[in-house]
């Protein structure tokens, strides 16, 4: 994918732009607004990456004037606030996504994966799979290797999202944002013991593990 | 508009009304006071002008010699005299009555005297005084309906003069009161909107003359405008803060993460990689708690509060917990009402940080087999929201304590938690106009949030 990173911190936008890189993205790396707004409008991207504060035309400002050129390029903002309000005016200024300072690349990556891929989550399926294991979304049933698996309704939409998106990577912060509609960090790693709940129901009896870690980042369904 | 009861009231208890009432008060006194002190003054001289009068015409009686002498004076001098404004009346010692009309017993000194004629002619009040002369009594009444009338005279300049002026006073009263209640109102509900984070509102546009009101509007308008640039000098602050902190952690972070990449690390360098990370991110954390208070009460406007159903955030985050509290040994437990009966007006986000910290507040610091119970109900026009736990609680006196900003506990130093946990809780709380009280469970910590109900809101819930 092309992917146009717009970040003043030179550490951070060599890091970014590194990481993108070895994943296979091509990258373009602009340090100011004014000049990002410009590569933004004269080139086709396939994601902005683009941090709130900047010098000469700050992000908000930049993403604004895109959506206002009628360009919808999924746009991830990077940003040193993390208030509810600075989110919010993230998200209404046409930004599809907001990650706070600092954050793990395996985060970035794993939602640069996520808008990529959205236009896919459009479809209407009855049944997901995965390996051995199959989810009847009509009548609300997992089975694996022929054996029903009882799931709390919890547990079903955790399962069923990593059903949706395999292959790509799931961080702590997605799964919170998307299964829970939360959007802040609790303190308690909440997330990791639901998934290890899920895993003792759908992996631990088989032989196979079909919920993978991901070190540093979160969590995949291999396809 | 049309105004209500409670409106009317206010408006009576307004100055200006009040300045007017007392103000026709006072002139009304002094003009009560001045016109009486004048009735009196001119009374008593007509009084002693009359007494002069019966003085001297006694004296014109005193020269006869004869009780037959001064019995025909009498009658001589009676007969010209209209009994309606003199009686002079004598009764011989034989008990034969002389004059034009006949006068109580009234001897030696002045009195008044009511008298009523058998032909109405000298019905009314009358000053009379009678002497022993020549062994029968002379007594001489004249008419006090001069001083009646004056009475009268008084009454009437007092209802022409004082009603009038009291009338117009107060009407004018009236009307200078309602539209200083008008201006009174502008400040007021500037000083609301502000109040309620609205740093923008301004009373400008008050209309009328330059007066103490539109000077107290000038000044609310200064303070408007000091407070919302040193707000927004604040949360400019908090941002080159949150910028120029945050960059480095993000370097840091950046080159902790490029460091445990290397290939063939050791283990133990591993680990302390590891903990660099999480200590990291234990900054982070609390520099974000910090961040946020210091945003929440830096005048976040409501105007993007919208109908949130505790009860139902309740319950989320309940399930959420409900792992973690049960790998721990803690039992969590849910008193919640149905969908849509809990319904307060605020920023979903916040309500649930509020909700999550408290579960996790409960958690940390209660022994595990402690019981952790979230409640929500609905009492009346409010909603109350109660995370009550059984474990050591807090005491009495530390209550307040907790709630400041990194303040902890003696017994908590050794557990984890940045302190903030609690003053997060409480600035949301007052961001919502909650009443927050921390009590006892009997034993443990019962934390109660005390909400407005806005079950009558017209517009459906988001949740």
């Amino acid at each position: 994918m092309k992917i146009l990173v717009i970040e003043d911190d030179v550490t951070t936008g060599d890091y970014i732009a590194h990481g993108l890189r070895e994943e296979g993205h091509t990258v373009d790396l602009i340090a100011n607004g004014r000049d990002g707004l410009i590569q933004a409008t004269t080139t086709a991207y396939d994601i902005l990456i683009v941090d709130r504060m900047l010098p000469d035309l700050d992000g908000i400002s930049i993403i604004k004037t895109l959506r206002g050129a009628k360009n919808l390029t999924p746009a991830i903002f990077l940003t040193s606030l993390g208030g509810v309000d600075d989110r919010i005016d993230g998200l209404n200024a046409g930004g599809d996504d907001y990650l706070v300072k600092p954050f793990a690349f395996g985060e970035l990556s794993a939602r640069v994966a996520a808008l990529a891929r959205r236009p896919q989550m459009q479809e209407q399926e009855s049944t997901l799979n995965a390996g051995d294991l199959t989810m009847d979304l009509l009548r609300r049933k997992v089975t694996r290797a022929g054996v029903e698996i009882d799931l709390l309704p919890r547990e079903f939409a955790l399962l069923e999202h990593f059903l949706r998106r395999k292959g790509r990577v799931q961080t702590r912060t997605m799964l919170l944002e998307s299964v829970w509609d939360i959007s802040f960090d609790p303190q308690t790693n909440v997330v990791e013991t639901h998934i290890s709940r899920l895993r003792a129901k759908v992996d631990k009896p088989f032989d196979k593990e079909l919920i993978k870690t991901v070190r540093g980042s979160g969590y995949r369904i291999e396809e | 508009m049309k105004p209500t009861l409670p409106d009317f009231r206010k408006f009576l208890r307004s100055t200006p009304l009040r300045l007017t009432a007392g103000l026709v008060a006072l002139f009304a006194l002094v003009s009560l006071i001045s016109l009486g002190a004048t009735y009196l003054i001119v009374r008593d001289s007509i009084d002693s002008a009359m007494q002069d009068d019966i003085e001297l015409e006694l004296s014109v009686f005193e020269e006869t010699e004869t009780a037959t002498e001064l019995g025909e004076l009498v009658k001589a001098r009676a007969n010209g005299i209209d009994p309606e404004q003199r009686i002079i009346s004598y009764i011989t010692p034989r008990g034969r009555h002389f004059g034009n009309g006949v006068i109580p017993e009234a001897r030696d000194k002045f009195r008044i005297v009511r008298l009523s004629g058998d032909d109405d002619r000298h019905e009314g009040n009358y000053l009379v005084r009678g002497e022993d002369m020549h062994g029968g009594l002379l007594a001489i009444a004249i008419s006090r309906e001069q001083i009646d009338d004056l009475g009268e005279l008084f009454v009437n300049i007092l209802l022409l003069s004082l009603l009038p002026t009291t009338l117009i006073a107060f009407t004018a009263g009236i009307l200078i009161a309602r539209r200083s209640a008008q201006r009174i109102d502008a400040v007021n509900s500037t000083l609301n909107r502000l109040a309620e984070g609205d740093l923008s509102a301004r009373v400008s546009t008050l209309s009328g003359r330059a007066d103490d009101v539109s000077a107290i509007a000038e000044q609310v308008d200064r303070m408007a405008t000091a407070q919302q640039s040193s707000v927004e000098a604040l949360k400019q602050v908090s941002a080159d803060i949150a910028h120029d902190l945050k960059t480095p952690i993000q370097r840091v972070s950046v080159l902790l993460s490029q460091a445990s990449e290397t290939p063939d690390l050791p283990a133990r360098l591993e680990d302390i990689l590891a903990q660099a990370g999480q200590e990291t991110q234990g900054i982070v954390a609390t520099f974000q708690s910090l961040l946020q208070i210091a945003q929440i009460e830096g005048g976040s406007p409501k105007g993007r509060f919208k109908p949130v159903d505790l009860g139902a955030l309740a319950a989320t985050f309940v399930e959420v917990y409900e792992p973690n509290a049960e790998e721990s040994g803690h039992i969590l437990i849910a008193d919640l009402p149905a969908i849509g009966t809990c319904i307060v007006s605020g920023e979903q986000v916040l309500l649930g940080q509020l909700i999550a910290n408290l579960i996790e507040n409960a958690m940390r610091h209660t022994p595990s087999g402690s019981q952790i119970e979230v409640r929500a109900r609905t009492l009346g026009q409010k909603i109350e929201l109660t995370i009550a736990d059984t474990g050591p609680g807090i005491p009495a006196d530390e209550r307040q304590n907790v709630l400041r900003r990194l303040y902890r506990l003696e017994q908590s130093r050794t557990t984890p938690g940045n302190g903030l946990g609690l003053s997060l809780v409480a600035v949301i709380a007052e961001l919502h106009d909650a009443d927050l009280e921390l009590g006892s469970n009997h034993p443990g910590l019962s934390v109660k949030i005390v909400f407005d109900s806005a079950s009558d809101h017209t517009s459906v819930p988001t949740l």
